[in-house]
This record gives C-alpha cells, structure tokens and sequence, in this order.
C-alpha cells in the first residue's frame, strides 16, 4: 500500500505541473500514478501551442497567467518555448468582421492580437503563397513548447525532490467512505492519500463512474500528423479559420498540423483517409512545397470536450478531498500552468489562484453557470 | 585517374547492364547503367560519404542499400530527404548531397496526384519470397490478388542469394536464390489474375478497411485498395551496433553490402571486417570473396557460430579467419574506414584487455541480426510482441498466420526472422488460409495447409540451426480462441 498526502492521477501535463506547483508550495509526499508512460495520454499527441487570445474571461485570465508561467517554468526545468507567435488566416470580409470584435475584446483585457495584411503575413510566413491569404490576426505573445521535456524534465527534476511516480499503473476505482474519496485502487495494489487529484484526461469520465459521479465530459477522436524535418521555415502556428486547421513547425524540425473531421463522441481512435485528405488539400494551397514532403507519423487522440468547452477544474460537492483537472476541450497543454497552480492552491490554501479558476468548478453545469465564449476555435 | 568499382568478371553472376544513363552529381556529370539505383552508380565512382549528420556534422555513408534506414538522404531535382538507394537513376535529374536539415524543399508547381480506388479479393504488401509465394498460391486458387513493393523490382532479399538452396525440389533444391527470384517474379509478372504495382509504397490501412498505397513510378498515384485479406510480408531490417565510429562511412549493414555486390554489381570495398557469424554473416562473407573483396576476419562474441556449418566451411577453405568470442571495438578513419580494432571477450562478452587487435580495412559489416519490419502492423493497430528469438517486435498471430487485425496475415521475415524457405512456406500458408476463410480454398487446399503446417513445425524447425526462431515462433502464436478475446478487448487501448 502506498501512502500520501497528495495522490495525483494522470502522468501527462496538468498532474505533473500540479505537482511542481505542490512543490514550490512546499508540499513534496505526493504520488504520481500513471497508467502507460509519462504524457502517454495527450500531452505527447497535442498541437503544442500556446496562446491567451481567446474570448471569455476565464480562458484570457488563466492564459496571460498561462504564459507567463511558461516562460519561467522552461527557464527552470530547460525545455523549449518561443514566443514564436500565432497567424489566423481569415478567408472573407465576414470572418474578418467578427474577429474585428473578438480582438477588440483581447486588446481590452491586455491580449495585443491585432489584424494584418497580406504583406505582413508574408513577413511572418515567408514561405507562405501570399495570393491565397485574405487578411490574418497576429498574437505576438503566443507560441510553442516542447511537450515531452516539459513534462519529462519537470518530472525527473520532481523525483529528485522525493516525488513518487508510478508509471505503467493503472487506476481502476476511487474508494470513498462517507465524505471522502480515501484512496485509488490500482492494478497494482491500492493508493491511500488526503487529498486526490485526477487530471485523467479521456479517462475521467469512466474513473468518476466508479463512486457514481457523473460529468459531462465527451472525449472525441481527433487527428494530427507530422512530417520529416526541415530547417526552420516559420516560427508562429498557423491557424486556417474557414476549415478549423493549424500548421505548426516543431522544435525538432518537423511540420505539425491537424484539422477537424466529423467524429462521434467516445468511439475507438482509428486513422481516417479523409483527414489526410483533407489535411494535406488545405496546406498544400498556402505551401505548395508541401507536396514534396514525406509525412512521417499520422496518430489520433482525444479532446476532452465540456458543454462549455472550458475546462472543469477544482473540488467536487459530493467529496471534499478530490479535485477535478479535465475536460480542457483541446486546450490543456497550453493551460497546466494555470490548472497546475490552481489545484495546488485550492488543497493548500482552501481557494484557488488565480481565483477566476473557482468560476470552472463541476457544479457550474447543475447551477446553469456555464461559461460563455465569443468564438470556440480548439 | 577513374575509380571503378563495378564488378566485371564474377563466379556465380552475369552482371546485365542496361544502356546508358547520365546524370548530374552536384556538377558533374555521371555515368551510370538503367536499373541501378543512384547510390550504386555514385558507390562505384568511389563516393562514400552521402550525407552530414543534423548536430555534429559527421560524415555518413550508405548502411541498408534497401530503403529502411536515413542513411543515404540526398536532394534529388529539388526535393530533400531521397533515398538514393532506391531511387533508380534517371536521364538528366539533379543529385545534391544534404548537409544536415535541408531546406524545405524549392519545387512550386506541383500535379495533383489523382486518387484511384481499386477491390480486391487479396492485397499482397511486400515481393519477397514470401509475397511472391502467397500471390501465386492466391491466384491459382482463384482470388483476384494485388501485389505491391516499394522497391522497382521484386524479388526482396532473394535477388541477392548466390548460393544454392539445399533441401527438396519443391523447395528450389539446387537453385540459387537469385534464379529464384527471376522466376518467381516472371510468373507473378505474367499471371493474369495479378496486379502487380511496383516503386509503390503501401503507407497505411484506414478506417478498418482500406490500404492506402502511394505509387511513384511511372506516373504518381494515390492507389486505395479495399481488399477482403491482406498479407503483409514486409520483411526485416539490420539491426546497428553499438560501437565507437560505428556511423563512419564503410560501415554498413552485411545486407546492405549484398545489395551493392550482387545485386549492382559494385564492389563494396577492398578489404572487409564481418561482425556477427549468423547465417547473413557467413554467407556475406563468401560474397565478398566471390566479388574480390579480402575477408581479414569474421568476428562472433558468442562461443560458437550461429549458421549453418556448410557456410563457415566455405569460408575455412580460402583462409578466413573466424574468431569466436571476439567483438569490434572500434572503427578509425575520418571521413571513411581506415581500420577496425577487434578484442577478444570473456564469458560475460567483456573484452579482455591486452588481446586487442588493430585490422587494416575499409569496410566493417554488422551482420548481428535482422529485426521484423512492423511498421505497416503497427500503424494499423495489430498487437506487437518483443521477442528476442525473432529479432525484436512482431506481430501475434494463430497458425494459419491471421493476426490480431481479422483478415490481416504476417508472412515471412516480419513474422520474425527466419529463412528464405520458410518464407515461402509463410507465404503459402497465409495465401491458402486467407483463401480458405474467403471460400477459395477446395479440399485440397486445406489438407496442403496441413501438410505445410506440420512440415514446418515437426520437421524443418527440428533442426537446432532454426531451433531459437522455431521456440520465438511458438511464443508468437496464440490460439484462435486467444485470438479471439484478444480482438475482442479494448487494450487500455490508446
């Protein structure tokens, strides 16, 4: 049996980062449970970007905290983030109308997105096709990580200071008694703590099942591919708005894009012809070189999505002791700082930081305080 | 003065050259013969290093000659990252060598590749001996069958086989292995219910149904196969070893140095080191002495040799020096292999100090052993096992060779290292069991099956050269009821 004050479950970003931020708040006899190999879920599938130019005040909010964070956190553990930038690429004066709207929003609340010609997209894409871009917004502040250093430095660095991970341990059911979810039972035997974190990712709907708690979350299957490397070409991740698609260019060199396909909720992950169709018909047009680019591995993963596609964060009113860190709706790399430093606060201090964090409690969907967002882009 | 190291007289093999074909290598013109790959035509004009490595700059040269490692990357008219050594030459294209990341590529206009989907009863990935064997034996029971390769010939590993098959007739006793391969690929070539696509890579299987094969020679295509069963027979790779200077140019994978000899016909070098006495090791060995290359020694860190005695025979006969438990310790040259230094070990494989040996060569083969090519099982989610014995991951399978995927079949090499000629008996049983399950097969069918099975398993698995694949093979093998629940279960899946 193992014991702890702190049990998190889920070895990808939010429960390693929750665990740095446990730790800066002095708090070190934490357990890390994990059920393949660290950021085996999505944190090692995800787009890798990282910006605060969204439209509701809770992402902003946890996002300029968000990439503050980023920065000291690669200084501290040594793994790569460039504030390399994000480019929508708008197709039509409609589109262009609305996020008009969405960044005089942003500029309000301190984002400095801002609208750019076609030249200027030029200037930050070289090797764009300039007569197929309409016009673009710009977020400067916005960039990429490394995924695996953040979490596999982080983590290394987190075991030297006593934190106990456990890989390749899978959590089967929480055990409750009264008012408190005690312990984890794992195919490795059980897991008793005071506090339990679960930042399972597509595996917290099943996981909560387990002591009847219900949540609204959806996982859907969702695709992204990535090529062999070049040399760097472009920094910014690109974002095609009309047909919900990105392009970013890895640190290793590698081109890595995605783009959204019709899938049903909670069915298996498989690879679809139609994405690398569709893939490669969108970037092919802005970069016609891409025709003569092998790509290297194609995977398919799960956003985690919430009606309010906002992430579920925080305790629980059926069980004091456990904290949620799940549903980020494709946006939960980007936010573990956020997420991270929340959780630690709320099981040390009893209230969240930053405290807009205490507006994406479970209870919002019963109390009809569901979040609202201008423009939902994953 | 003009290096030469094309092969003009040989033992065993009439070298047919086809006509005449000049490209250009970063300036200058090179002559070369239609049907070797680029990397061939520039290895015989004494080229060695291919390639500068991403961080430190380090000179590469050739490794696997097939297509499997990033070795040989070059620019070929405009795009980055071709493998020369399966990119056949061409009249009039570009060849520029890549020092480390390349750039994106500079071609602007590009023809949309046009989609084509095509049915099939049976989809044959891989033209080695096993392919080709199931293709046939596919076709002659009736099943429409496609065969692709993303080599522009067939024929895999076989081609480069210059001894004779012992054993039975029905198992091409008395033929060499590159005969063979002529044969086998004429009759595929020729048979009217088979559609064969070469330089055709097959990149992936989608939505639980179809293949997606990409063509590229003559015209480029997106070729989507939906077929009722799929054998793939993808085959091996070499496996490196570990080694100060193991990436130098000179060191290569004993296949790769195969590829050059007996295939193109271009001398791998003058005088060679063999790593590893395994079947590959032995037999590559009396390849070098056949293409004139001088063997100064075959080192094997185990006790005893692993291959057939008649291999090492051979080599004993022209003064081969086989030291068993001895290892390389090292490759010196710099930007090519100057020598090698090899040590004797203990009975931990340590080397023993004071028994190092300097040897004057310039060719170093890594004939350690062969690892399945899982790459398309992989992507296509069937369930991998490591096992050691068959040289790494290879896919589950029941006896009649079906994996975890229903209708996907393993044969050959990729359902773990073996032989050439229980490649083809792989080959023939999966061909009969996917034709048997699709209602092709007669009685006779499965009573050959049968016989094949039991041969195989109670006769030519016996011997003790094959006895370490025969204990892997069992390993890899599951029951039809195993088989069963296990595609029944969502494996914590993702």
């Amino acid at each position: 049996m193992i014991r702890a004050s702190v049990a998190i479950v889920g070895g990808g970003v939010s429960g390693v980062f929750t665990a740095h931020y446990l730790v800066e708040l002095g708090l070190r006899d934490i357990v890390v449970i994990e059920k393949n190999y660290l950021g085996s879920g999505s944190t090692f599938r995800c787009a890798t970007g990282i910006r605060a130019s969204f439209t509701s005040r809770e992402h902003v909010e946890l996002m300029k905290y968000s990439v503050d964070e980023w920065l000291r956190l690669s200084n501290i553990y040594g793994f790569n983030y460039l504030r390399g930038g994000y480019v929508w690429l708008l197709s039509n004066e409609e589109e262009l109308e609305r996020f008009k709207q969405y960044v005089s929003f942003q500029n309000k609340h301190g984002i400095p997105t801002r609208i750019i010609d076609p030249p200027t997209i030029k200037e930050l894409v070289p090797p764009i096709r300039e007569e197929e871009v309409y016009a673009g917004v710009h977020d400067p502040l916005a960039g990429k990580a490394d995924p695996f250093k953040a979490v596999l430095n982080t983590a290394y660095r987190l075991m030297e200071k006593g934190v106990r991970f456990y890989t390749r341990t899978r959590a089967l059911r929480l055990l409750v008694s009264r008012d408190k979810v005690y312990g984890i039972e794992t195919n490795r035997g059980v897991v008793v703590a005071d506090n339990i974190v679960l930042a399972t990712g597509y595996g917290t709907k099943e996981l909560l099942k387990t002591i009847n708690i219900k949540i609204p979350l959806e996982n859907i299957p969702h695709h992204a591919l990535i090529t062999e490397a070049f040399k760097e070409a472009f920094k910014p991740l690109l974002v095609d708005w009309a047909t919900a698609s990105y392009i970013v260019q890895t640190f290793y060199g590698g081109f890595l894009m995605g783009t959204d396909i019709p899938e049903k909720p909670d069915t298996p992950l498989i690879n679809r012809l139609r994405f690398l169709y569709k893939i490669t018909r969108v970037w092919t047009r802005y970069f016609p070189w891409l025709s003569n680019v092998n790509i290297l591995r194609y995977w398919t993963g799960y956003y985690v999505n919430t009606p309010d596609h906002h992430p579920i964060l925080g305790p629980i009113e059926e069980y004091e002791n456990l904290y949620i860190a799940a549903g980020f709706s494709g946006h939960g790399f980007m936010i573990a700082p956020a997420t991270g430093t929340a959780i630690a606060h709320w099981i040390i201090d009893g209230k969240p930081y930053p405290e807009i964090a205490g507006n994406l409690k479970l209870e919002r969907y019963r109390k009809g305080r569901l979040v609202k967002e201008l423009a939902v882009f994953g | 003065m003009e290096i030469d190291y094309r092969i003009y007289e040989h033992p065993i093999i009439r070298f047919k050259r086809g006509r005449r074909v000049r490209f250009y290598f970063e300036g200058r013109v090179v002559e070369a013969y239609e049907g070797e790959s680029v990397l061939a035509a520039l290895y015989a004009i004494g080229v060695r290093v291919f390639t500068w490595s991403k961080k430190l700059g380090r000179p590469r040269g050739a490794f696997c000659m097939i297509g499997k490692c990033s070795s040989c990357f070059a620019v070929v008219d405009g795009v980055p990252n071709r493998r020369i050594c399966i990119e056949p030459v061409r009249e009039g294209i570009r060849v520029e060598r890549q020092r480390g990341l390349a750039e994106i590529p500079r071609v602007e206009d590009v023809e949309p590749v046009e989609t084509v989907n095509i049915e099939t009863d049976l989809l044959v990935v891989g033209g080695g001996p096993a392919g080709l064997k199931a293709a046939l034996t596919a076709a002659d029971q009736g099943m429409d069958v496609v065969l692709v390769d993303s080599h522009y010939r067939l024929g895999g590993q076989l081609v480069k086989q210059t001894h004779k098959f012992f054993g039975s007739k029905e198992y091409f006793g008395g033929k060499r292995g590159f005969q063979v391969a002529e044969e086998l690929s004429k009759k595929v070539l020729e048979h009217p219910r088979i559609r064969v696509y070469r330089s055709s890579e097959a990149y992936g299987f989608f939505d639980n149904k179809v293949v997606g094969v990409a063509v590229k020679y003559p015209k480029p295509l997106n070729l989507v196969v939906k077929a009722d069963a799929v054998i793939a027979s993808t085959g091996a790779m070499e496996k490196g070893l570990l080694f100060e200077n193991n990436d130098l140019p000179g060191v290569m994978g004993a296949g790769g140095a195969q590829t050059l000899m007996n295939e193109y016909g271009v001398r791998p070098g003058d005088k060679a080191l063999v790593v590893g006495a395994g079947n590959v090791g032995l037999i590559v060995a009396y390849q070098l002495l056949q293409a004139g290359v001088k063997v100064e020694a075959l080192v094997e860190i185990m006790p005893r040799i692993g291959g057939w005695f008649v291999h090492a025979a051979k080599l004993r006969r022209y003064g081969v020096p086989i030291l068993t438990r001895h290892t390389i310790v090292k490759a010196i040259g710099e930007n090519r292999v100057e020598a090698a230094v090899i040590t004797r070990v203990d009975e931990n494989y340590r080397p023993i100090g004071g028994s190092e040996k300097k040897l004057d060569v310039d060719l170093v083969l890594i004939s350690i052993g062969l690892t399945p090519d899982t790459r398309f099982f992989s992507q296509a989610g069937a369930v991998l096992k490591w096992i050691p014995e068959l040289g790494g991951f290879t896919p589950i399978r029941t006896r009649y060779l079906e994996t975890s995927i229903e209708n996907i079949y393993v044969a050959g090499d990729a359902s773990g290292i073996e032989e050439a000629t229980t490649a083809f008996i792989e080959g023939e049983i999966a061909a009969l069991s996917a034709a048997i399950k699709l209602g092709y097969g007669s009685k006779e069918a499965v009573e050959r099956r049968e016989k094949l099975l039991s041969y195989l398993w109670d006769e030519y698995r016996l011997s003790p050269v094959v006895s370490r694949a025969r204990a892997g093979k069992l390993k890899a093998t599951v029951s039809e009821e195993e088989m069963m629940l296990i595609r029944g279960k969502k494996f914590g899946g993702v």
